[in-house]
């Protein structure tokens, strides 16, 4: 019993820290990307409105009855 | 999903603070679009450090646990690590810089020749704001003053503790000045939407150029706390067709009243 945990312990050679930061970056740009891809769908809906303002398909005014 | 809305999704009436709010105002000048962006922009690298700071903490209390690993390392150095830990961050605040200055040197672009100059005068605890560009019948240039509207007068519909009697009036999609300055003590002219905020401080006139880029009611508060009627700020946006129509049929009266009382 005691040789077989001590020869589980000498196989396990702990974590390998190149791949545990690869791992992280990856995780980080995945969460960071999906963050920019909300951004760029604001930035899209933000243009769409300017530009139907401008083409005079919506508008912002009340008019007077 | 209608809880969901319920929580997170407002409509907002106006351009103005609503109940709860996490995010920004929704941006009206090309200023605060541009703020919005810079904001969104740092956010990805503030998703980027925390996700991979976050993993790398958990994954080290797991690997390092007691139990797993009964008898700690004694590491004292790691000189690649060490290397790669400090040129990595330092490259980061690089990508933040250029956006960040790029921005900021637009903002402190001085419009050469505006439409429209309005100088807004700090009091405690209301606003006098003057239109020099126009003049009336005696040479005198259009003012009035702004006050909040008291607690318990507001009209059905409008917001408490926001709303003034006499609005600023200007023109959408038009470059304006607004010149900043107080009469006593120091204030702040602040619209969120428009992304603006200037300090009012005795003894100096302080620029600030927008263009409102939508028709609509832009609200604010002096950001420099003076005591108990905190002035309120409110800018109405107006078709360029309309602004004409609107300085002689509101501004004068208001002008005329105010020199009355």
């Amino acid at each position: 019993m005691t040789a077989v945990h001590k020869i589980g312990q000498a196989s396990y050679r702990g974590p390998s820290i190149f791949k545990e930061i690869m791992y992280g970056l990856t995780a980080g740009l995945i969460a960071g990307g999906l963050w920019k891809r909300y951004h760029w769908n604001l930035q899209r809906r933000n243009k769409e409105f300017y530009d139907m303002l401008e083409r005079g398909e919506i508008s912002v005014v009340v008019e007077d009855e | 999903m209608i809880v969901l809305e319920w929580l997170f999704l407002t409509i907002a009436p106006c351009d103005a603070a609503e109940p709860w709010q996490l995010g920004s105002q929704d941006a009206a000048t090309p200023i605060m679009q541009g703020v919005m962006d810079l904001h969104h922009d740092i956010f990805f690298f503030l998703i980027l450090i925390l996700v991979f700071v976050s993993r790398i903490l958990v994954r080290a209390l797991w690997h390092f646990h007691y139990k797993k690993n009964p008898i700690p390392q004694r590491i004292v150095h790691g000189t690649t690590i060490e290397i790669l830990r400090t040129i990595f961050p330092s490259i980061i605040p690089m990508f933040i810089a250029i956006p960040s200055f790029v921005l900021l040197y637009s903002m402190d672009e001085v419009v050469v020749d505006p439409a429209i100059t309005i100088k807004a005068i700090g009091h405690q605890w209301y606003r006098t704001y003057e239109y020099s560009d126009y003049n009336s019948s005696d040479e005198e240039s259009l003012t009035f003053d702004s006050y909040t509207i008291p607690e318990d007068d507001p009209e059905l519909g409008q917001s408490r503790l926001l709303e003034v009697d006499n609005r600023v009036v200007v023109p959408a999609k038009t470059n304006l000045r607004i010149i900043v300055t107080p009469a006593d003590v120091p204030h702040s002219w602040a619209v969120p939407s428009s992304g603006v905020k200037c300090d009012a401080v005795p003894g100096r006139s302080n620029q600030t150029s927008i263009s409102v880029q939508r028709e609509g009611v832009y609200y604010g508060q002096c950001s420099e706390i003076r005591g108990t009627n905190h002035a309120s700020i409110v800018v109405e946006a107006v078709p360029r067709k309309d602004y004409g129509s609107r300085v002689s049929n509101q501004l004068i009266p208001q002008t005329n009243q105010t020199g009355e009382a």
